[in-house]
């Protein structure tokens, strides 16, 4: 089959589940449904596999292949196909959407095992899938952004899927609002687009974007940029994020770190050619990278909810992909993605399999020493903490330092910065990571955690689908990060080459230098953490008391959330208060008022005269007979 | 010698009256019913005599008309006081004013 059609067949299988999910999944046991969605979404891996064949088969330049299905919007002089563009770095996105996804749904079915509607969450999943895939797959900008919303809408179901908690519909809530101001730049940049080039269509706008005027340009980009740092979760737009962790651990896995997430640095990478055509909008994709991983990672360092800690990584390692396609190294960035997707989505389901078994606890400082009762998870979170820390040779390691060795190839203050706040973000990284390791793994154990996992100690770690997904992923951790051997291979940018060129070649001492100095670093970190948090010494109360007003700061995530509420909310809520006060009162509501008084005072003079006595009635309407004989009479004389 | 149209007029007016009258003053709905009806039955006295009068047959017509729609309404009327009786309701229709606005 070509490449074009088994994207198809990528992209109807998780709708397929869904449609299945929704029309029979209420007469079919929770199994059956449970398995038909993570078959659809294998199916999906399975046709990935097949495109990504297909294309490597093919010349590498000659690997951008485009089907239009039909033409799915005619009127004037808009004539827009529903087309899908299969090429690299849509391949390589597809693998990671499908096949994570798929080990995602896998570890579900035992996650998610007695929920009370587990098929809703079943659809919700596969919902997802599709709209990734077709955000992934999209040909035209506007297919692009019905995925891009869609993720959105899934995501929003996803968080509050837990409908019956206040947090979680008000986390949801705020993902939505969040993402919505995304959608509209997107939007806003698809219009300047249209009256530009009347052209949609991702590869036809690419090659006009030359002949575009260079302000032009720089909106375009800049409206881009403000919904890939929603959809991603970089500042200013990154509140979302933490919230977001009040949905189910898969789902936080799933989208919250793995793939919608890192669909911002998709976007930016795809639209190279716009972006290196506003190289100011490209710096400031890197500052933004910059300030996320660097803010994010340290907010970490004093979280207590181990999700939350997991969250605020997810936002500083994007935070690291905008940077690397902030300053060109695009295919570094998508090859961190992947890696990226492989530690992550294993250290989130490792938390999952922590607070399956502590029965939904996730506030760290009540687990300890639960090494002894999960040894296996220990092992794997420990391949996914090394791995997000960048040791070699897991896979971090090997993506994150490309990003750094791209910003010294760059070679000026934007590349400088990336590299210097980038190291520094490697030693925050191994610290909050090792500190979240430490705190829940080593040491005593508590009593709590003791308590329950003695409670829990007969069922094994987890039910079979659980341990199996994540063991999975662990092995991805470890041996994905091969694919680019600094010096023998570069399988990935090879690959992406011809579709999303790198503007910058580091050189081998380069690469040698970050590689060394990132190391280095991430093992300082290490092994601060231990000093701090693996001794279970009085060390961290210390500094805690050292640097009380700086981890204040932090706690609060440095006063977003308020000054998101003094500067946009309580203005609004005023509004709304002054208007219902000045305006809805005594104009809206008044004005109804007045047309039902007048109405009731009207029946109250004309019943005064409704006696209910017939002969009242009668006496009346003989004197109206008599007047009007009167004057007849009068009329004929 | 038939009586002139004037005779028919006033005989017409006495009973239309005299029904007015019933009408005004009774209170039994049976005895308001009675008083209806002579009333109609003036109007169509008038009718047929002013139909006589002017030679031509539209007023005999008319008459029907209304013979026809005053059995209809003795019918919902009497169906009224019975059911009213029925109910044990006191058939004075001075304190049937429940209607009222």
């Amino acid at each position: 089959m070509s490449a074009t059609t088994l994207a198809w067949i990528v992209l109807a299988a998780p709708m397929a589940g869904l449609f299945y999910n929704l029309i029979v999944g209420s007469s079919v046991s929770r199994k059956h449904a449970t398995w038909a969605a993570c078959a659809s979404v294998l199916v999906s891996f399975a046709a990935a596999v097949g495109v990504l064949i297909a294309l490597l088969q093919r010349s590498p330049d000659d690997r951008q292949l485009v089907s239009t299905g039909w033409t799915w919007l005619s009127g004037g002089q808009l004539h827009e196909g529903f087309s899908i563009l299969v090429d690299p770095l849509s391949a390589v996105m597809l693998l990671v959407v499908s096949g994570v996804g798929f080990l995602i749904h896998a570890y579900s079915v035992g996650y998610m095992h007695g929920d009370r509607e587990e098929k809703r969450f079943f659809a919700y999943l596969n919902l997802f899938v599709f709209s990734m895939l077709l955000l992934v797959l999209a040909g035209n900008f506007l297919i692009l952004l019905i995925g891009w919303g869609l993720v959105g809408l899934s995501s929003y179901l996803l968080i509050g899927y837990w409908w019956e908690r206040p947090a979680a519909v008000q986390a949801a809530k705020k993902a939505f609002v969040m993402n919505a101001i995304g959608d509209v730049g997107i939007a806003l940049a698809l219009f300047l687009l249209w009256g530009h080039t009347h052209s949609l269509d991702v590869l036809g706008t690419f090659s006009a974007v030359d002949s575009l005027p260079g302000s032009t340009t720089t909106w375009i980009a800049g409206l881009l940029l403000v919904g890939a740092i929603a959809k991603s979760a970089q500042l200013p737009l990154h509140t979302w994020l933490p919230d977001a962790m009040e949905g189910p651990t898969p789902v936080s896995a799933l989208i919250h770190a793995a793939t919608m997430v890192t669909a911002g640095v998709y976007l930016v990478a795809r639209c190279w050619p716009i972006f290196r055509a506003a190289p100011e909008v490209s710096d400031l994709t890197a500052l933004i990278g910059v300030a996320t991983l660097t803010m994010a990672g340290l907010i970490a360092l004093v979280q207590t909810d181990i999700k939350r800690v997991i969250a605020y990584s997810t936002m500083s390692q994007i935070g690291y992909m905008f940077c690397a396609v902030g300053i060109g190294a695009t295919s570094a960035g998508m090859f961190h993605l992947v890696t990226h997707a492989f530690f992550k989505a294993l250290l989130f389901l490792g938390a999952g399999v922590v607070i399956h078994a502590l029965a939904d606890e996730q506030d760290i400082r009540k687990m300890g020493g639960l090494g002894r009762y999960l040894p296996y998870t220990r092992t794997l979170m420990w391949i996914g903490a090394l791995a997000l820390a960048g040791v070699p040779p897991f896979a971090g390691f090997f993506s994150k330092d490309q990003i750094l060795a791209a910003g010294l190839a760059r070679a000026d203050w934007v590349g400088y910065l990336v590299f210097g706040f980038g190291l520094a973000g490697a030693f925050v990284t191994a610290l909050y990571t090792f500190r979240m390791i430490f705190i829940v793994f080593h040491g005593e154990p508590t009593s709590f955690a003791r308590t329950h996992a003695e409670k829990h100690a007969g069922h094994g770690e987890g039910p079979f689908s659980m341990i199996w997904t994540i063991s999975v992923l662990a092995l991805g951790a470890v041996t994905i990060g091969f694919l680019e051997l600094p010096g023998v291979s570069h399988a990935m940018r090879t690959f992406l080459e011809p579709v999303a060129p790198n503007a910058l070649e580091a050189s081998t001492s380069q690469e040698t230098l970050a590689s060394l100095l990132a190391v280095s670093l991430g093992v300082i970190g290490i092994g601060a953490a231990w000093l701090l948090y693996g001794r279970r010494s009085d060390a961290p109360r210390k500094v805690a008391e050292q640097t009380a007003p700086l981890e204040s700061v932090l706690q609060r995530k440095l006063g977003f959330d308020e000054l998101y509420d003094w500067a946009f909310h309580r203005p609004a809520v005023a509004l709304a208060r002054g208007g219902a006060r000045a305006w809805e009162g005594p104009v809206v509501t008044g004005s109804m008022d007045l047309v039902g008084a007048t109405g009731g005072w009207l029946s109250r003079v004309l019943g005064a005269g409704q006696s209910g006595l017939v002969r009242v009635y009668a006496l009346v309407l003989a004197l109206g007979l008599a007047a009007l004989a009167a004057w007849f009479m009068a009329g004929a004389s | 010698m038939s009586p002139g149209i004037g005779s028919w007029i006033t005989l017409s007016a006495a009973l239309f009256s005299i029904g007015l009258a019933g009408v005004m003053l009774r209170r039994n709905p049976l005895v308001i019913l009675l008083s209806l009806e002579i009333m109609l039955n003036a109007g169509n006295l008038l009718l047929v005599a002013m139909a006589r009068y002017l030679g031509n047959n539209e007023g005999h017509v008319l008459a029907l008309v209304v013979m026809a729609v005053a059995a209809a309404e003795v019918v919902v009327g009497l169906g009224l006081i019975v059911a009213l009786a029925r109910r044990g309701s006191s058939l004075d229709v001075d304190d049937l004013k429940g209607l009222a606005g």
